[in-house]
């Protein structure tokens, strides 16, 4: 196992390595007067003009050839420096920092319900194949499929927020903002949930939660549906096996048969298909985010853009193959727990 | 067991669905959501509405607007507004005149500096002095003084990046620089101002400072010649704002000496150092700025020389989604939304829901043609030639062109189905109740016959010929520009099929780095809303000067070559109106620019601003001033449950 896990990490910088020196490749494709915006602080330093394009051109050696301008392209991004996001008024670094907590913490809240209610549910199909359940669970994931997720997002924010008034969008209520921005609230992690147990505020964690639950439900619903269905065919393949019948034939309880040799096996896909869910996620979910008024990182990178904004975009974009590539080794190292043979190979 | 459920939970929506309606939330805290975004808290830095929410609300000037109108003052700082019969306006030697201001005594900022035990000083908020420390307030440090008015006056016109700033810089010297850089560059005797050398900008900056002096409590501003629109300029919430000197110094801002003044010209926007600091004087300060969550908070400043706000805070934040913005203001958890105009008569019968419309607003929205823009690496004229795939740089240079496009807009539609009858078509610069306006004069009118005549002539035919491909910019969010630019590209594709206009919307600040943020533009074609900040069509901040002349606000962002145009035909005729003293004889002189504008297609005018706002019927104090575009100044404002 640890040998596995030593091979698979790697695997890392190389793939990173990789993943930067295509999207500079890309960023390469545009010319010096369009590239110079991200190496400036911001695009006030271009007002200028001609003259002062062509002297930042010069300054920052954007006609150097391709492996010194990329040396110094990754010695910048190694220092932090991503350049001066204009839809973000700060630096690209710092942005992406700043929004990853309000992502990161839609995405702990969507993910394991996501996962746990397409194992149970896609079980349950399996196991009762073409029988009411199954039918049910299979109009409930066909549903899903075909709701777009602009529409979902809307129709429950106006039953639950514009009907009832019970869970409004944003991240805090009004009162919880002023509070959160006082001096008696510490920032610990970014996630209000979290900061606010941390710091002992149960109205906080409550009024966070409560903001959660709608944009939690819009992107389950969305999620759940395609994760379901492999899960359910997977159960079904994997109840056709040989272990299983012979389980069955050895006596043992259903229960058994289902939980311990099917489901457990069933899961590998499962897995992998979690793991680009998880990374979708991260990479933001722009409507839900710009439905439910809840300014991550989704938002952030639709807007760069439709801005052009490439400092934000280029920044972004290594943001997510870094994600990409750190959850394709947790995948990685999750096979073998769920399949030994993967351990051996 | 569980058949109940359903119906129950039904029963519970529906019950609880009215109480969501109606209950005041938030009281004290007005929460305003709007789709703009500021982009500094800097005064000198800023130029825009958004902006002034802020600005007019954190910072004090000399004078303010009296309420609604656009042509009285009120004192602020200055104790007094300036006039002939209270001596403050003084005719000097050589046509010069002065304006005095005596400075209120006691006006403190909302950080002030105290003196600790072991002899340092620190930055504390004002209103959570003990009476023992502030006590050891140390003298002018957060308590403005005329010295200060100074410093803030000349900061802002030697930083020389706003035009409202320069607009301050063209009023000291009666018009005849736009901005320090022509001043410093005449000075100095040289052609660039990357060539005035330090003996020049010392120049520049004694200048600046022997036409600003302090005696005691009083500032005199000495202008070269009479500058009608003075205390106009002097009350607008943009560069005119007083910062206190001290503070700004320890923000590591410009020292105040000659020597150094060009290290803090035009600062890229992240290096200034005001750029997220906020130390004024007005009713509010700056709580939070949450750059990534686009929040702003604003807290009440108790310390406030004429008393405390009635609001305890304002919180302007950006949500994009008309939808979510609706339901949050029928939900009580906003006060204030941005609203589309097509959605005004059904947002008004909802209750709880107030509609005020019909506020006077003093400007139009125009697409504006600019040539020639930038011809390097710009995607926005495709090809860059007349080949079907692009356009030249300058490709509205040619009038034929303009008038082209001019008569490819439907104005009729634009007014009934999309500003829903609610507004005018805009005739030129000078909208109704400005001088130079009237309802007579020629405008443009949908003819694609006429269209097609223009453009066959344009270009010596080669533009019918190959056609053309061109983009258009938009700020995001605003469908009534959408609407406008759909409209003139479904149009020009009915005139000939080879016609293309391509729409893209970007954020405000990106948007403005195409078409103003720049020597070279590189758009052709912005759809945009720009207005005179005072009454008179004449003067730097005129209606007139900003679309007509070669040095106005339009002038500067749509290129060279309509700068041309504006100082062959345009110029000579605006000195003239603004030289004329009889006001009948400037009546003419303006109407007749204003059918200039439309004889030479400068502009494709659309139409006449339309003013509304939507609010939760228990916001009260609205005081709507069309100068400031409608900015709130939130200091009377106030929120309780109706009875």
């Amino acid at each position: 196992m640890l040998a596995y896990a030593i091979r698979r990490l790697s695997f890392v910088p190389i793939v990173f390595f990789a993943l930067t020196l295509m999207i500079f490749a890309m960023q390469m494709m545009l010319t010096p007067t369009q590239r110079v915006i991200t190496y400036v602080g911001s695009p006030d330093a271009l007002k200028g003009g001609a003259a002062q394009v062509a002297a930042l051109i010069e300054k920052y050696g954007l006609n150097d050839p391709f492996y010194e301008q990329y040396g110094r392209w990754i010695g910048n991004i190694l220092q932090g420096n991503l350049g001066w996001s204009e839809t973000a008024r700060m630096p690209v670094a710092e942005a992406l920092v700043s929004l990853f907590p309000a992502t990161l913490e839609l995405v702990i809240f969507a993910f394991v319900p996501v996962v746990l209610g397409a194992i149970w549910l896609g079980s349950r199909a399996g196991v009762h194949l073409n029988r009411p359940v199954d039918h049910g669970i299979r109009l409930f994931t066909v549903l899903g499929w075909s709701f777009p997720t602009f529409v979902f997002g809307l129709l429950m924010l106006m039953v639950f927020y514009g009907s009832v008034g019970w869970f409004p969008p944003g991240r805090l209520s009004q009162w919880a903002m002023v509070e959160v921005g006082g001096g008696g609230f510490r920032r610990w992690t970014g996630l209000n949930t979290v900061d606010a147990l941390l710091n002992g505020n149960l109205p906080i964690f409550l009024d966070s939660l409560r903001h959660l639950i709608l944009p939690v439900v819009t992107l389950c619903y969305v999620s759940l549906a395609s994760m379901t269905r492999i899960m359910r065919t997977s159960m079904l393949e994997a109840l056709r096996q040989d272990y299983v019948r012979t389980a069955r034939a050895k006596g043992m309880s259903e229960r058994v048969v289902q939980n311990r040799h099917a489901r457990r096996n069933a899961l590998l896909p499962v897995v992998t298909i979690a793991g680009m869910e998880v990374a979708a996620m991260l990479g933001g979910v722009v409507i839900t985010e710009t439905i439910f008024d809840y300014h991550g990182l989704g938002q952030f990178a639709a807007n760069a853009a439709a801005n052009l904004d490439f400092p934000a975009v280029l920044g972004f974009a290594l943001y997510f193959s870094l994600v990409l590539v750190v959850l394709n080794l947790v995948v990685d190292l999750l096979y073998p727990l769920f399949d030994p043979r993967v351990r051996l190979a | 067991m569980k058949s109940w459920i359903g119906p129950s939970l039904g029963i519970a929506l529906l019950a609880l669905s009215g109480a969501a309606q109606a209950e005041l939330k938030n009281p004290g805290t007005l929460v305003y959501l709007w789709t703009s975004d500021i982009r500094t808290l800097d005064p000198a830095y800023m130029a825009d509405t958004p902006n002034t929410y802020v600005s007019i609300n954190t910072h004090m000037r000399l004078l303010n607007y009296k309420g609604s109108e656009i042509s009285e003052f009120v004192p602020a700082l200055s104790t007094e507004v300036p006039s002939l019969e209270n001596g403050l306006i003084k005719p000097g030697e050589n046509g010069s005149i002065s304006y005095t201001f005596p400075i209120r005594k006691g006006v403190h900022t909302h950080k002030v500096g105290v003196k600790g035990a072991d002899g340092a000083i620190a930055w504390k908020l004002y209103d959570e002095l003990t009476d023992q420390e502030k006590a050891a307030i140390v003298p002018g440090y957060g308590e403005l003084t005329a010295q200060d008015v100074k410093y803030s006056l000349m900061r802002a016109i030697l930083q020389g990046d706003s035009w409202m700033a320069n607009a301050v810089t063209e009023m000291i010297t009666a018009g005849k620089y736009p901005n320090i850089e022509a001043w410093a560059m005449d000075l100095a005797g040289v052609k660039t101002f990357a060539e005035v050398d330090a003996a020049g900008l010392a120049k520049v900056h004694d200048a600046l400072s022997d036409k600003i002096k302090v005696d005691g409590d009083r500032v005199t501003i000495v202008l070269d010649a009479p500058f009608p629109a003075t205390l106009g300029i002097m009350a607008l919430p943009f560069a005119t704002s007083i910062l206190d000197e001290e503070w700004t110094r320890d923000q590591g801002d410009w020292d105040g000496t000659a020597g150094t003044w060009k290290q803090f010209h035009k600062p890229e926007l992240g290096e200034d150092k005001l750029f997220e600091v906020e130390n004024g004087s007005g009713p509010f300060m700056v709580e939070d700025w949450d750059r990534s969550q686009k929040k702003i908070t604003m807290k009440r400043f108790n310390g406030y020389w004429q008393g405390p706000a009635k609001l305890e805070r304002v919180v302007l934040r950006s949500v994009p989604e008309w939808t979510t913005r609706l339901l949050q203001l029928e939900a009580g958890d906003a006060d204030v939304v941005t609203t589309p105009v097509e959605f005004l008569d059904e947002v008004g019968e909802k209750p709880g829901i107030k509609v005020t419309q019909g506020l006077p607003q003093v400007f139009g929205r125009s697409i504006f043609y600019i040539w020639p823009v930038s011809a390097v690496d710009n995607p926005a004229i495709g090809s860059g030639k007349l080949d079907g795939k692009g356009i030249p740089p300058d490709f509205f240079s040619d009038i034929d062109v303009r008038q082209g496009f001019n008569y490819a807009q439907d104005y009729q539609l634009l007014l009934d189905d999309v500003l829903l009858g609610k507004t005018v078509q805009l005739r030129g610069p000078t909208v109704r109740g400005i001088m130079g306006y009237r309802p007579d004069s020629p405008v443009y009118t949908y003819d694609p016959e006429k269209a097609a005549e223009h453009f066959k002539k344009a270009w010596g035919g080669q533009v019918w010929e190959n056609g053309f491909e061109l983009t258009a910019y938009m700020t995001e969010g605003n469908s009534a520009y959408h609407s406008a630019l759909s409209l003139l590209q479904q149009n020009l594709a009915r005139i000939n099929p080879k016609f293309r206009l391509k729409i893209q919307q970007l954020q405000a600040a990106t948007f403005a780095d195409k078409v103003y943020g720049g020597a070279d533009p590189s758009a052709p074609m912005a759809i945009m809303g720009w207005g005179p900040d005072y009454s008179d069509p004449g003067g730097p901040l005129g209606a007139a000067t900003y679309y007509l002349s070669s040095t106005g606000l339009v002038g500067g962002m749509v290129g060279e070559g309509y700068r041309q145009l504006m100082r062959d035909k345009f110029d000579p005729l605006l000195k003239q109106a603004w030289t004329t003293v009889d006001p009948a004889e400037r009546e003419k002189l303006y109407a007749k620019l204003q059918d200039m504008s439309h004889e030479y297609a400068t502009t494709q005018f659309l139409w006449e601003e339309y003013g509304y706002i939507v609010t939760r019927d228990w916001v009260d104090g609205y005081v709507h001033n069309m100068i400031e575009y409608g900015a709130w100044d939130f200091y009377p404002i106030s929120k309780a449950e109706k009875q």
